[in-house]
């Protein structure tokens, strides 16, 4: 457990969704981890699942819209030593059924940013995000 | 995403070694692969010097497999030195540290 994130705290920011917002997904969440005081290897890990799930976001549900404007929000929050993260974004409708991780023994280019989510946080849901938003993924980690 | 390349003729053949610096995600993915698979279709022994690379998401993952299967394609290797502490435990996690050619 880390002893120094007790205070509550909530952060949401919203991105274009577009690959070179991903640096600046990953600066923000640097940051909110900064004010929680998480320790650094926790730290690293944390923002690699945020920045796995961001980059689902363009590369999957945004596959048939590269050039799209819309906005996803990345809202992160920490109650009890508890860290929710949230993602929020318009885009194609993902069936949870459907989001799996290659095999881990076979060996090829691509499909392990579902892999180092899942080993990353504690829970993987999607949830209803309410309107305008299409796909809602919460991530959660007990810290 | 910056970088570097050197090259020097060995006994065994011609090294490349590319430095490459910076963050390594999605958005630079394309550039690190124009950098990299070049020198492996031309048959070098590519060495790839991650020490200034601070960040790599699977996407730069894909990137090391893929230039390592080209490399074992052309009858020859990669190899990655000098990776940093966080990039190592990303390689570890996606269990490559066996796979890849680490120095």
């Amino acid at each position: 457990m880390n002893e120094a994130a007790q205070a509550n705290h909530t952060e949401k920011k919203a991105f274009l969704v577009k690959s070179s917002s991903l640096k600046e997904v990953r600066t923000f969440c640097r940051e909110v981890f900064e004010k929680l005081q998480i320790e650094q290897n926790l730290k690293d890990e944390l923002v690699l699942a945020i920045a796995e799930a961001a980059q689902n976001i363009v590369k999957h549900a945004y596959k048939d819209a590269p050039d799209s404007k819309d906005i996803m929000v990345v809202k992160i929050s920490c109650e009890d030593n508890k860290l929710q993260i949230a993602f929020y974004d318009m885009g194609t409708p993902v069936d949870p059924k459907k989001v799996k991780h290659r095999e881990i023994d076979n060996i090829k280019p691509g499909g392990l940013g579902t892999f180092f989510i899942q080993e990353i946080m504690d829970a993987v849901e999607f949830k209803d995000g309410g309107k305008p938003w299409i796909n809602h993924l919460v991530l959660t980690k007990q810290l | 995403m910056t970088y570097k390349v050197t090259e020097e003729a060995l006994a065994h053949g011609n090294v490349c070694t590319i430095f490459l610096d910076g963050e390594i995600d999605m958005d630079v993915v394309e550039k690190a692969k124009e950098v990299i698979f070049p020198h492996i279709e031309a048959g070098k022994e590519v060495h790839l010097n991650l020490s200034q690379v601070q960040y790599m998401d699977s996407s730069g993952i894909s990137v090391l497999i893929e230039s390592h299967q080209k490399a074992l394609e052309k009858n020859n290797k990669v190899i990655i030195k000098d990776v940093s502490k966080s990039v190592l435990k990303v390689i570890m996690m996606a269990k490559l540290e066996q796979i890849l050619n680490l120095e």
